[in-house]
């Protein structure tokens, strides 16, 4: 005997076809779900853009004049000029592209290799486990900055995505671990032991199953591996241990305000020693806004 | 011959095996409840214009599925309803407590627990697993101001002996010790502890055996009888409260939508999801083929109807009124096939039902 | 179609430095499971019912014994060929809201496997799809209504149907059907049970039931065998109904004493059994598993362990030194005194 209950789906309203948003809805949605947000993201598109199209509005060396060093804000500088009288403002908007460059690529470089080894090491357990713990345990033990202060002697920092990669290389273990944890974890779960019991590969599994439960995770990282790699870079510049001569970015502007030109007894000179500090806090502070909009876009029970 | 029944509210005496007679001394009292959650699609009520009396002395049984409102109803007898739900309207008495729903801050955490004992869903996890038993029964005591710490412990000892459980152990015991029925007991050590005379249990049996959970159930009666409490058992399992509760009440999206004598409403279930849901237990015995399932899902908070009856869409006897008139809860009007039980008449006490088709509103037209 | 020969299974006792007691969990259970058949396992939390079905699965391994699927012994395949063979065999799990994956929509739920499967057949696209839509009908689920929606807007007997039509799509002989009904509403729970059932009858699936609830065995297999496991031991087992109604296992009849009686429409029994104690799965006793907590065990249960003996009926075996026959289930009563209300 056949019975067979279809479940239809009538709600008290009559039919209702629940359709989940497409991708670049979820993202909208989740972006204008709270004023902050939006904030967040107008300021990080603003960043960006000035990462981008920044360097192409000035000349590649900017000018000097002796004439107006640690000049105030005025019309025609309006975050006045530094202690060889250049425009603030274009050694911020030429310098954003190093900083974003150089974070991006270390995030992005610490996110994939932390997520790629934390999800195999989880999943495949066993011996590629042990093997994989091994090198991330080694790589937890390499110190970053040392490692960067005795490269510098060697290696010239010109280069933003350089010292992405130098950062990013020396960041990944964490996440790994982490990583690794909440795969082992995952691996337990039924839905996981139910696509290996119907003969889906590997590869379907860590990405198609396990991945998408993690990026929620893994996409928090990316924005807080970010702005923490703009804060190395920007300090290692600050502190002098990279050299700054020839390079234009945040950092190294901090370092010359307070080092170099003593900015920081000259009341004059305060949008000098200012600027860089407000610039890496407003993009801290865009990042952060972001972030639980990326927790919400990557979580579907959130994107309701 | 039709016979009509009497209400809930003139009460006579029941079926030989209930030696209570229920009504006389009111455990708790629950009036015109409304308990209304906001949603991003505006307020929906989960607990609509419930009433519910727990005499003392006396097992009710309260059945519903998800959604039906049975365990938000259990909350708002605790004035805990979490956020964003509010109890709208409505009214709780408690022997010692005029009215649990205006209960703020400091009296109402007191009354929490000596006016109404109160076992968790959950309460295999809702113990701390860093503090022994005892240290916690002793917190509880402290924060409803017990100085004396020497008869707490053995009024608790007493309780773990009821309950079957070792008491040195128990109460040195951390929860991770006891086994998952252990524990329910422990649960309900916990809401006796201050000697309430309303004790609520909130799907007790929930992850227990069938051995752990007639264990469970038979302390429940025990405690009952030996307390005289009233006592509220809520569960979505009508098998569980058939053979304890002295009273059975069905909610079905937040209202209730038929109460009456256990015995009864099993015998002749009036509503229709009452009985689909009586039809849909596998029997242990007899024919099997007979179990049939309820069609349609059980709705939930933004797909309840707000007008007209709540079961309404997977009713296979509704009419148009259905749609348009919420039924209220009438006197189950029912045949007598035979004549040969006398007391038939006196089985028909108490049992009211919310149906326009199966318990007709008096001056509505009976169809024959 | 599946056939079990005294597998065994121990977990723990690795030692380490805080080494742990091992637990048995299967001692030497032999089952026969025959294609399109039912076999239900009853009892107590602990006492193997999960494990027994994780092994079916080929999620654990046994210790020792045979386990054959299709009459080929799994032991004696490489692990490609295990692997294939044991597709055949599929969960049905517990908690259907831990069981699908949140990220994935009912669509890619079900056309994963089967784009795998089309693979096999040398089928194209459009099998995919048309087969994920055939499923979702077949389980009594809309395609229209699911296929792009994400389980957790699913109700809980809704997702149980979409795991069943999920297990459905490698083409399995054999359901494991782990307390598959235990967190579904109690209205819904008859209809997953008639699912099971009709997928026994219309494409002769095999259903291995494991259950706590009795009665749940008896409406998915009344024809098959129902096997009593106390502490990874098969203490009794039968055709279903000839152990329901003449329990000859002490612990089968406490088991089975403890169903609620739905007073008013059932009698219940003259005779209820209860256990003297509860569950020390740490005390590993000489003789009977069951004899510290049995409420009739005689001096000589403490010294030997019983092994399966015949009862009277033909199938029908216990492992109890001193069996008494007893009728612990409630009876219906008479339908006639069940008055109904109004038409």
């Amino acid at each position: 005997m056949a019975v067979t209950v279809i479940e239809p789906g009538l709600g008290a309203t009559g039919t209702r076809r629940p359709r989940p948003p497409g991708h670049w809805q979820a993202a909208r949605r989740a972006l204008l779900r709270e004023p902050r947000r939006v904030v967040g993201a107008a300021i990080v598109v603003i960043f960006v853009v000035l990462a981008v199209v920044g360097p192409f509005l000035y000349p590649r060396h900017l000018a000097a004049n002796a004439n107006s060093i640690y000049a105030p804000p005025s019309l025609v500088h309006p975050l006045g000029t530094d202690f060889e009288g250049t425009d603030v403002l274009s050694l911020m908007v030429t310098g954003a592209r190093y900083v974003l460059v150089s974070g991006a690529v270390a995030g992005a470089i610490a996110v994939v290799l932390g997520a790629l080894v934390g999800l195999l090491a989880g999943y495949l357990a066993g011996a590629v486990d042990w093997s994989l713990s091994r090198i991330t345990d080694f790589a937890l033990t390499i110190p970053q900055y040392p490692l960067l202060v005795v490269l510098a002697a060697v290696v010239r920092f010109t280069s933003p995505v350089l010292i992405g990669v130098l950062l990013g290389v020396t960041s990944w273990p964490g996440l790994a671990r982490a990583v690794r944890s909440q795969a082992f974890s995952l691996r337990e779960r039924p839905y996981i032991e139910a696509s290996r019991s119907l003969g889906l590969s590997t590869r379907h599994v860590i990405v198609r199953e396990m991945l998408p439960n993690i990026a929620p995770y893994v996409a928090m990282n990316l924005l807080v591996s970010m702005i923490g790699a703009i804060y190395a870079e920007t300090g290692l510049f600050f502190l002098g241990i990279l050299p700054t001569s020839n390079v234009n970015n945040w950092g190294a502007m901090l370092n010359q305000a307070v080092f170099s030109a003593g900015a920081i007894g000259s009341p004059q000179a305060i949008s000098y020693l200012l600027s860089p500090l407000v610039a890496i806090l407003l993009l801290t502070l865009g990042i952060v806004f972001v972030l639980d909009a990326v927790d919400e876009f990557f979580n579907p029970r959130l994107r309701g | 011959m039709r016979t009509n029944s009497a209400s809930l509210s003139s009460p006579t005496a029941t079926t030989a095996q209930s030696v209570t007679v229920p009504g006389e001394v009111p455990g708790a009292e629950i009036r015109g409840l409304k308990v209304v959650f906001q949603t991003p699609a505006g307020p929906m009520p989960a607990v609509n214009d419930v009433d519910l009396d727990l005499p003392l002395g006396t097992i009710t049984g309260l059945v519903g599925e998800s959604g039906s409102g049975k365990s938000t109803l259990a909350l708002a007898m605790m004035n805990a309803v979490p956020k964003p739900g509010h109890i709208a309207a409505g009214s709780i008495r408690l022997p010692s407590v005029t009215d649990m729903t205006r209960l703020q801050g400091k009296a109402l955490r007191l009354a929490r627990g000596t006016a109404l004992g109160y076992v968790f869903q959950a309460s295999q996890n809702s113990l701390n697993p860093l503090k022994r038993i005892g240290a916690q029964l002793l917190d509880l005591g402290r924060a409803h101001g017990m100085e004396d710490k020497g008869a707490l412990l053995r009024h608790a000892r007493e309780l773990c002996e009821r309950m079957g459980l070792d008491p040195v152990r128990t109460l040195s015991a951390y929860q991770h010790e006891l086994s998952g029925g252990m524990r329910q007991r422990v649960g309900i050590v916990f809401a006796l502890i201050l000697n309430p005379s309303v004790l609520v249990l909130d799907e007790p049996t929930t992850a227990l055996d069938m051995i752990s959970q007639r264990t469970v159930l038979d302390i429940i009666r025990y405690v009952q009888r030996e307390r005289h409490l009233a006592t509220l058992i809520i569960t979505h399992d009508i098998a569980i409260v058939a053979d304890l509760a002295d009273y059975l009440v069905v909610m079905y999206g937040g209202r209730v939508v038929e109460k009456g004598p256990t015995r009864h409403v099993l015998q002749r279930a009036a509503h229709p999801y009452t009985e689909g849901l009586i039809a849909a237990i596998p029997r242990i015995s007899g024919d099997i083929d007979r179990a049939q399932p309820l069609p349609g899902r059980p709705p939930d908070l933004l797909s309840i109807p707000r007008q007209g009856c709540v079961f309404r869409e997977r009713c296979a006897f509704a009419i148009d009124q259905c749609s348009v008139q919420t039924p209220g809860l009438m006197p189950v009007r029912v045949t007598r096939r035979h004549d040969a039980l006398e007391e038939d008449s006196a089985l028909l006490d108490g049992q009211v039902a919310a149906c326009h088709v199966r318990a007709p509103a008096p001056s509505a037209k009976v169809s024959t | 179609m599946i056939e079990a020969r005294g597998i065994t299974k121990t977990f723990g006792g690795r030692g380490g430095l805080l080494g742990t007691q091992p637990v048995a969990a299967l001692r030497g259970v032999d089952f026969v499971l025959p294609s399109g058949g039912a076999v239900s396992f009853i009892g107590e939390s602990g006492c193997g019912k999960t494990t027994l079905g994780r092994i079916l699965c080929g999620m654990e391994q046994v210790d020792s014994g045979q386990l054959l699927v299709g009459g080929t012994d799994l032991a004696r395949l490489p692990q490609r060929e295990r692997a294939a063979l044991l597709r055949r065999v599929q969960m049905v799990h517990q908690d259907p809201y831990s069981a699908l994956n949140p990220t994935r929509t009912v669509r890619q739920v079900l056309e994963d496997p089967l784009a795998l499967r089309a693979r096999q057949l040398r089928r194209g696209r459009d099998w995919v799809e048309s087969r994920a839509v055939e499923l979702l009908g077949l389980v009594g689920l809309d395609p229209a209504y699911c296929l792009s929606l994400y389980p957790h807007t699913l109700s809980g007997g809704m997702r149980q149907r979409l795991v069943i039509a999920r297990a459905l799509t490698v083409d399995p002989d054999v359901l494991v059907a782990d307390e598959a009904i235990a967190m579904i509403d109690v209205s819904l729970r008859l209809g997953i049970l008639a699912l099971l059932r009709q997928l026994r009858s219309e494409l002769g699936v095999s259903v291995l039931f494991i259950t706590h609830d009795v009665a749940a065995a008896r409406y998915v297999g009344a024809d098959g065998q129902l096997y009593v496991l106390y502490r990874g031991q098969v203490v009794e087992h039968g055709p279903v109904d000839a152990v329901i109604s003449s329990p000859m296992h002490p612990y089968t009849q406490c088991l089975l004493s403890a169903i609620p009686v739905l007073r008013g429409l059932e009698e219940p029994a003259a005779e209820q059994l209860m256990p003297i104690a509860g569950l020390d799965a740490g005390h590993e006793p000489p003789g009977c598993l069951f004899a510290d907590r049995c409420p009739n065990a005689e001096d000589d249960c403490a010294l030997s362990r019983p092994t399966l003996r015949d009862a009277k009926e033909p199938g029908h075996r216990h492992a109890c030194l001193h069996p008494r026959p007893r009728q612990v289930v409630a009876v219906p009563l008479a339908p006639d005194a069940r008055p109904s209300g109004p038409p």
